[in-house]
């Protein structure tokens, strides 16, 4: 990563702050400790948080494709981190 | 409780199924076993698919099967703690490990006590993490027995005396064969049959016992409505709110320190296979939220009211509350392959957390402190052996010791593990820490945190910290954690001037 400065990293690694979601659906706990609504007899605080899974899967994802994206089109794939994924491996 | 045959037939039939597949397994991927990360590693070179069913496999684990819903069962919503804790988990992933699987592939790393050693160049603060590793992990395995002893008690194989104990100590005979011949291809292999039986109960289990019990509105009503929701914060305590956060939030950060989570992780075929799973392990969460369920499912069907299960309940308290359901509403043969996914389910990660015990005695004691120039045919018999040594252990413990014990050591596990943090993720991310500074902090969050839950007798992790007079109960391990990085951040600066000093000299 030497020499491609704050800009560079930015560029790179911006999507991951997207991942400070999953742990804003759950960090203030008096919002979904109630009952209502509730969706086909479960209560609120069940129901929120199994979606909140979901919905931090989708997170995850989104930013995995983004970076994707970001690796593909200005090519600073930072020898650290991906330069050793063997492709073709997929199982 | 009689033998129930039917149940009992398919059970083993599983079992021995699964015993094949790990034998069969040191054939897969055919390499030379005789190397260290070949045998402990699996040759790291496991893909998307694999590293899935392996580490979904290995962190949820047996014991979480059981002892998840019966906190729901016995405790209520402050149970449900396991959700937001697995949400938080995958970001953490996705953050920090794809880079220490770099560095830990290009240095020929197989623990974290490797990678300490070598990033701080500190044989101390190495031995710290690896016997930290040790020391919290042994328990955990045994926890694992717990669950399979469990089930093994509701079949209704005979549960007293010597001869209670044979069928778990086949059952970990079995295990310690198969690790030894196949090390971490087996448990790879075996997860995959565990996670499908895995999935097929809960799929049946969400379907067929909510239909018999009126559905989810009618489950959620028979529950008591004190535990339906958290304790609101009253008389100058803010309750249960801050305890259901920070036990989430401590154990999401610990988890992956655990050294069997660190060898699933090490053991991917690239850091993309990480990001990855850092998304499709999710589906894992979800079905530890549905499994959570299962305790008001057992609420709801008065599992505790059916005389046939009193023993079961007096034996293993609420522990017996999910087989006891699984007892009142599944057919026999279904029963039996429910609790073979359980079973199962402890062999794979007791399977990998004795794997990485092994890794961590061979690469960080035995290497560092006995035989340093030792072969890679050595390095990888001695894991071997000690992966068996690990597992007699395990068995000897929960069989002569009672489980009060071993599961109040892995609640002090935890706080121990989470101390680990520090050295690990600085290591990664910064320079500017001093390997002596992290000892220190380490050594002030491991006692601070063993205080903290000594102060409450053992039974909790939920410290009551009072911050201007207000009570903020929370979990111990990150109450401690935050004062080994203070201590570890303040006393960096300055010992970095001595030792550069030292230098010069």
């Amino acid at each position: 990563m030497a020499g491609k400065g704050k800009r560079g990293l930015f560029a790179r690694y911006w999507p991951r702050f997207l991942l400070i979601i999953p742990f804003g659906l759950v960090v203030y706990v008096p919002f979904y400790n109630r009952l209502e609504p509730a969706l086909g007899g479960i209560p609120f605080f069940y129901w929120y948080q199994l979606s909140a899974i979901i919905l931090g899967a989708a997170v995850a994802l989104t930013v995995y494709f983004l970076e994707t994206r970001i690796t593909h089109t200005t090519d600073s794939k930072p020898a650290d981190v991906d330069a050793s994924g063997t492709p073709g491996d997929i199982l | 409780m009689n033998l129930n045959v039917t149940a009992a037939s398919v059970f083993i039939a599983l079992f021995l199924f699964v015993t094949w597949v790990g034998f069969i397994a040191a054939r897969w991927r055919k390499a030379d076993l005789n190397v260290l990360h070949e045998w402990g590693l699996g040759g790291r070179r496991f893909g998307t698919v694999v590293t899935w069913f392996l580490l979904g496999g290995d962190l949820y684990t047996a014991y979480t099967f059981i002892a998840v819903p019966a906190l729901v069962y016995g405790a209520g919503a402050m149970g449900f703690f396991a959700v937001p804790y697995t949400i938080m988990i995958y970001p953490i992933l996705f953050l920090v490990f794809p880079r220490l699987w770099a560095i830990a592939r290009e240095r020929g790393h197989v623990t974290a006590a490797d990678f300490v050693r070598e990033r701080f160049d500190s044989r101390l603060l190495a031995l710290a993490v690896a016997l930290t590793g040790l020391v919290a992990t042994m328990p955990y395995i045994a926890l694992q027995l717990i669950g399979m002893e469990v089930v093994i008690g509701a079949l209704g194989f005979p549960t007293g005396g010597f001869t209670g104990h044979i069928p778990l100590i086949i059952a970990f005979i079995i295990l310690a064969a198969f690790t030894y011949t196949s090390g971490l291809r087996a448990p790879a292999l075996i997860a995959v049959v565990k996670d499908m039986l895995i999935f097929i109960t809960i799929f049946a289990a969400i379907v067929i016992i909510p239909a018999k019990l009126g559905g989810y509105g009618a489950i959620f009503a028979s529950v008591p409505q004190s535990k339906l929701l958290l304790a609101p914060p009253s008389g100058g305590s803010i309750g249960d709110y801050s305890a259901y956060f920070t036990l989430a939030l401590g154990s999401a950060m610990a988890l992956f320190l655990y050294p069997h989570s660190m060898t699933g992780i090490l053991s991917a075929s690239s850091g993309k296979v990480i990001r990855r799973n850092a998304a499709a392990l999710s589906a894992y969460s979800f079905v530890l939220g549905l499994i959570a369920l299962l305790g008001y499912m057992a609420i709801a069907a008065g599992v505790d009211k059916n005389p046939l299960h009193a023993a079961g309940f007096a034996q293993y308290g609420a522990n017996f509350a999910v087989p006891a359901l699984f007892l009142d509403m599944f057919p026999s043969w279904f029963v039996g392959v429910a609790f073979a996914a359980i079973a199962i389910g402890a062999l794979v990660p007791a399977a990998i957390m004795s794997i990485a015990c092994a890794n961590l005695f061979t690469r960080n004691l035995y290497k560092e402190y006995w035989k340093p120039h030792c072969s890679d045919a050595e390095e990888a018999r001695v894991a071997k052996i000690v992966s068996l040594v690990v597992k007699v252990g395990a068995v000897v413990f929960i069989l002569a010791i009672p489980h009060a014990y071993a599961i109040q050591l892995q609640l002090l596990g935890g706080i121990w593990i989470i101390q680990l943090l520090p050295a690990i993720l600085l290591g990664l991310f910064t320079q500017r820490f001093n390997a002596n500074a992290l000892l220190l902090g380490w050594a002030a969050g491991t006692a601070l945190g063993t205080y903290m839950a000594a102060s409450r007798g053992f039974v909790s992790s939920i410290y009551p910290l009072e911050i201007f007079g207000l009570a903020v109960p929370g979990y111990a391990a990150l109450y401690s954690v935050v004062v080994n990085f203070l201590v570890a951040a303040a006393l960096s600066p300055a010992l970095n001037r001595l030792t550069r000093r030292a230098g010069v000299a």
